[in-house]
């Protein structure tokens, strides 16, 4: 059976331009629960790859530089 | 620069001496896995770094290490000129409650004036109990700044000492801001009811009403028998919550005396007051409260119905 | 040693799970005897998984002298539990959690105090005083972090465990699991586990449809009680469901514990109280199911009668604790809780011991039926565990593995058991077309919101059984197309299990019990002549999935007049009509 890719409007949101990935930090990945957050290839920085979120906000409180925004899945909102 | 023998806190010894104070902070958060005890000379290190973030960062690491040789680096952060720093230190502090933090804590309390500091050093103190912070923490009773008083209050709450009553009772009186009174008329629960309950009965008509609140509770906690009267006047407070707590300080005095206003309150309009007045009833247990509890047992509110069975049952008891 | 060239791990004590039990698990091994080695594996990062991810608002259960006694709060749950309960192990918890407390509280735990540094208990329920408010209670996991690094507990992060390995002699041996981001294999072998990986809270889907707005942190998964399953444990009254209050939608707790001492309440429609029963039990749930559908429903939170001041201190402790984007939840909608009531709804069906009393067997020293498996927290069959009975029984745990390694022999590993397990983990990478996890677990959980929620009809039941199954049948065609999707074709094939377990542990019990829990509309009362036992489910000699009756254990408190007392409270006959 083929599968077919489809597109979700995922929860968190990262501020590039704060977000320390490059410099080393993992933190907002490293404190996910679900594992959703991934560094992106093409920019070195964090971002939500997977829409599978608990909207729990580990994320956000730990990042060091604010640059993480956690927002209530679209279907719950 | 010194070296280690962990590779993991080595390496992060490494990026703490970067140019580039970004790998500086995220060595700074490396530091939390580290489950060597010198990784806390880095912490104090990062802690004096010349940049406001790495400092940040710092300060809000330290309380995943808990030695109270941290406690003058602590100390010390709190007087940082970064908001984020002294509010984390001063938490840290909180938390240390290693008695050998009392000594350093206090001789910083004597040559603190800033009331943030001052505060946090306080708040670090009050679970160590030393009889050491008694007298500074009268002292700053006295202070301008609302949040030292309110700390000094816990301070001195926490102590517990018969001698500190008469100031808690002056603060409780009479201090200007409505949480300090709060808190101080909360601490007199350790004293007996003749050394403070003409003033919880006084505090009964403070003008805010979480005093109020907090000085029924009190009352009833002491079991200050002589309140009975204070109290009977408090269930017709303006505000309900008041009202409550007059009514449960009524029900743990046991007072006989009180049936006739706990009967009127089991008909407030405020169901939360009923629930209370029925409960009351049924702890005084005594018959006269008995046609309040039997009407209340049709009481539209669940809760009100609930406590009206287990009155009855508590009635049924003692008849 | 090397299985398949994958280096076998060796260790002593062996920890699944490292979020509230696990942790202290691990380290009362390890304060037990520091010479032992002690390994914390985790699906997540310890630093912020499990149900406490970012802390928790308070305890509801706390048994603290001058406030309630052992025996008291193990009477109120017996009856709150409809008597079906293991009461040694409730016992070996009251017992216990003072203790408990003033460990955590020596630890750096923020319990809420008076201002002379007392506890500051608040009376909730009607009988006994439980709750310890905790408005700074947002930095336990920090304080379990920091006791595992001090106590030198091995932490491997990452890993999820997906079969338990037993010896010939029907000992435990150790695990095999995989790591989520690379998908490499890992096997342990260990002379004791400790398995406290949560509640199985990925098993109804939440009214929302999102399929991670579960009411348990949603990696919480059931992993637990399948494995336990599949290695022989004992299961009991699995029928027993978790179903919450919670705020609608948003599928987080209402929490009747914060808002209650300070006056707020859960009211239908009309602003009024409906809630009969006193304590939170299935009875509370039916009765709060039956108001969301009658006329005077749906159900709400309100506090708009609350002073200002009441009202910040609300929102400071929920709108930083334990779920805290409740607040960003509101401000969307524009609920401002001093202007309307919050409307609520109840949570989607789950296996957990915190609120319910569902899980795998523990009997009171921690032990489960497989010899060297202890399990603690909310997939361990104690009733009404909540947080500090997690703690509790991991500390439990931790002592009786570390008292059981002592007489362990070395234990032998089945080398062609672990062979086949590698092949079913690697299976759904190795396939390039297929049915992705994410389907799959949409449609089972579907099917156990169609089938098997509650009230619960036979025949109903029956068909979602074998609806189950047959989604059963496609697992050989899920495909992953990296480490995480692994990972998630791991957990759904938990979450089948237990969807099964689900079904067949309702259908077994023949009676209504447990209020809303096991609400069975066609054997509507209650049986005690027939079912006054534990259920039982396990996997039989064949393979195949049983069930049986397990007698009560003679009770250490008999219930006597508050049993009364307790009913006084409840409304007559509410139950199942």
């Amino acid at each position: 059976m083929p599968i077919a890719n489809h597109h979700s409007s995922v929860p968190v949101i990262v501020d590039e331009d704060k977000c320390i990935a490059d410099k080393g930090c993992t933190v907002c990945i490293d404190v996910c629960p679900l594992d959703v957050l991934w560094i992106n290839e093409e920019t070195g920085k964090a971002h939500m790859k997977y829409d599978e979120c608990w909207y729990c906000m580990p994320c956000e409180a730990d990042c060091p530089t604010d640059a993480v925004t956690v927002n209530i899945p679209y279907l719950l909102r | 620069m010194k070296t280690y023998d962990d590779p993991e806190l080595q390496a992060i010894a490494v990026k703490l001496t970067s140019e580039d104070p970004g790998i500086r902070r995220v060595a700074v958060m490396d530091l939390v896995d580290s489950g060597e005890p010198e990784a806390v000379e880095l912490v104090i290190q990062a802690l004096n770094d010349p940049d406001t973030n790495v400092r940040q960062e710092a300060a809000k690491v330290v309380d995943e290490f808990e030695a109270a040789d941290m406690a003058d680096a602590l100390i010390a952060a709190l007087s940082d000129n970064d908001e984020v720093v002294r509010n984390s230190a001063a938490h840290a502090l909180a938390d240390l409650k290693d008695p050998a933090a009392a000594a350093p804590l206090l001789e910083a309390l004597e040559s603190s004036t800033d009331g943030f500091v001052v505060s946090g050093i306080l708040r670090a103190l009050k679970p160590l109990r030393n009889p050491g912070s008694q007298r500074p923490a009268l002292k700053r009773l006295g202070d301008e700044d609302p949040r030292v008083r309110r700390e000094a209050v816990a301070v001195i709450g926490w102590l517990k000492q018969p001698e500190n009553l008469p100031a808690l009772v002056e603060t409780a009186q009479h201090d200007k801001d409505p949480e300090v009174r709060r808190a101080a008329t909360g601490a007199l629960v350790y004293a007996s009811p003749q050394q403070v309950g003409q003033a919880l009965i006084a505090l009964l008509k403070d003008e805010h009403w979480q005093v109020r609140c907090e000085a029924a509770n009190s009352i009833g906690k002491l079991d200050h028998q002589e309140a009975v009267q204070a109290l009977m006047e408090s269930t017709r407070d303006e505000l309900w919550q008041v009202r409550e707590k007059a009514v449960d300080a009524l029900g743990k005095l046991g007072s006989t005396d009180a049936i006739p206003v706990l009967g009127e309150c089991s008909k407030d309009a405020m169901s939360n007051l009923r629930k209370a007045a029925i409960g009351a009833l049924g702890t005084i247990a005594h018959s006269d409260g008995r046609p309040f509890v039997v009407t209340a047992l049709d009481d539209p509110d669940p809760d009100v119905r609930k406590l009206a069975r287990w009155a009855i049952s508590k009635l049924d008891a003692a008849a | 040693m090397k299985i398949n060239d994958i280096p076998v791990i060796e260790t002593d004590v062996l920890v699944i799970g490292g979020g509230t039990a696990g942790p202290m698990a691990a380290v009362t091994a390890k304060e037990q005897d520091p010479g032992l080695n002690v390994m914390l594996l985790e699906k997540a990062n310890v630093k912020r998984s499990g149900a406490i991810s970012m802390g928790m608002d308070g305890l509801n259960n706390a048994v603290v002298p001058g406030h309630a006694t052992p025996e008291q709060y193990v009477k109120e749950i017996t009856i709150a539990n409809d008597g079906i309960v293991h009461q040694p192990a409730l016992m070996a918890y009251a017992t216990r959690s003072f203790p408990m407390i003033e460990k955590l509280d020596s630890w750096g735990v923020h319990f809420q105090k008076d201002e002379t540094g007392d506890y500051d208990m608040k009376k909730v329920h009607h009988l006994g005083t439980y709750v310890l408010p905790m408005p700074e209670g947002h930095n336990v996991k920090k304080i379990l972090y920091r006791r595992l690094r001090r106590n030198r507990v091995q932490i491997e992060n990452r890993y999820t465990a997906t079969r338990l390995l037993k010896d010939p002699d029907g000992k435990i041996a150790g695990m095999i699991g995989v790591n989520t981001r690379t998908a490499e294999p890992i096997i342990i072998r260990a002379k004791a586990v400790i398995m406290a990986t949560g509640a199985a809270g990925r098993l109804g889907l939440p009214t929302s449809g999102y399929l991670f707005g579960t009411y348990e942190n949603p990696a919480n998964n059931g992993d637990g009680h399948a494995m336990a399953y599949h290695a022989g444990a004992d299961l009991a009254n699995l029928e027993c469901f978790q179903v919450n209050p919670l705020l609608k939608d948003y599928n987080g707790p209402a929490c009747a514990y914060v808002t209650g001492p300070l006056g707020g309440f859960t009211a239908n429609a009309f602003g009024e109280r409906f809630i009969e029963c006193d304590y939170w039990s299935g009875q509370m749930m039916l009765e709060f199911f039956k108001e969301l559908e009658s006329g005077t429903g749906p159900v709400f939170l309100k506090l708009d009668h609350l002073a200002e001041e009441t009202i910040q201190e609300i929102e400071t402790v929920l709108h930083t604790n334990e779920r805290p984007t409740r607040g960003r939840f509101h401000e969307g909608r524009d609920v401002n809780y001093r202007q309307r009531m919050v409307e609520m709804h109840i949570s989607e069906v789950g296996f957990c011991s915190g609120h319910s009393a569902s899980g795998v067997w523990t009997d009171e020293t921690g032990a489960t039926t497989v010899p060297g498996l202890y399990c603690a927290g909310d997939m361990a069959s104690v009733a009404h565990n909540y947080m500090l009975g997690a703690f509790v029984y991991g500390q439990i745990c931790g002592e009786s593995a570390v008292e059981f390694v002592k007489s362990r022999s070395e234990p032998e590993l089945d080398e062609d058991f672990i062979i086949r397990e590698l092949e079913r983990i690697q299976a759904p990478m190795k396939r390039a077309d297929g049915i992705p996890p994410e389907q799959m677990e949409y449609k089972v959980r579907r099917l156990v919101n169609d089938y098997l929620q509650p009230p619960k009809v036979t025949k109903k039941m029956e068909i979602g059984l074998e609806r189950i199954l047959a989604v059963r049948e496609d697992v050989p065609q899920l495909c992953a197309r990296d480490p995480h999707e692994l990972l998630r074709a791991m957990e759904v094939q938990s979450i089948i299990d237990c969807a099964e377990m689900a079904a067949r542990a309702s259908l077994y019990r023949t009676e209504s019990r447990w209020g809303l829990y096991h609400y069975r509309v066609d054997f509507p009362d209650q049986d005690d002549g027939e079912w006054f036992y534990h259920s039982r489910l396990f996997k039989d000699e064949d393979g195949q999935m049983a069930s049986g009756k397990r007698p009560i254990a003679d009770y250490l408190v008999s219930l006597g007049e508050e049993k009364d007392a307790y009913r006084k409270m409840r409304v007559q006959k509410a139950a199942n009509e």
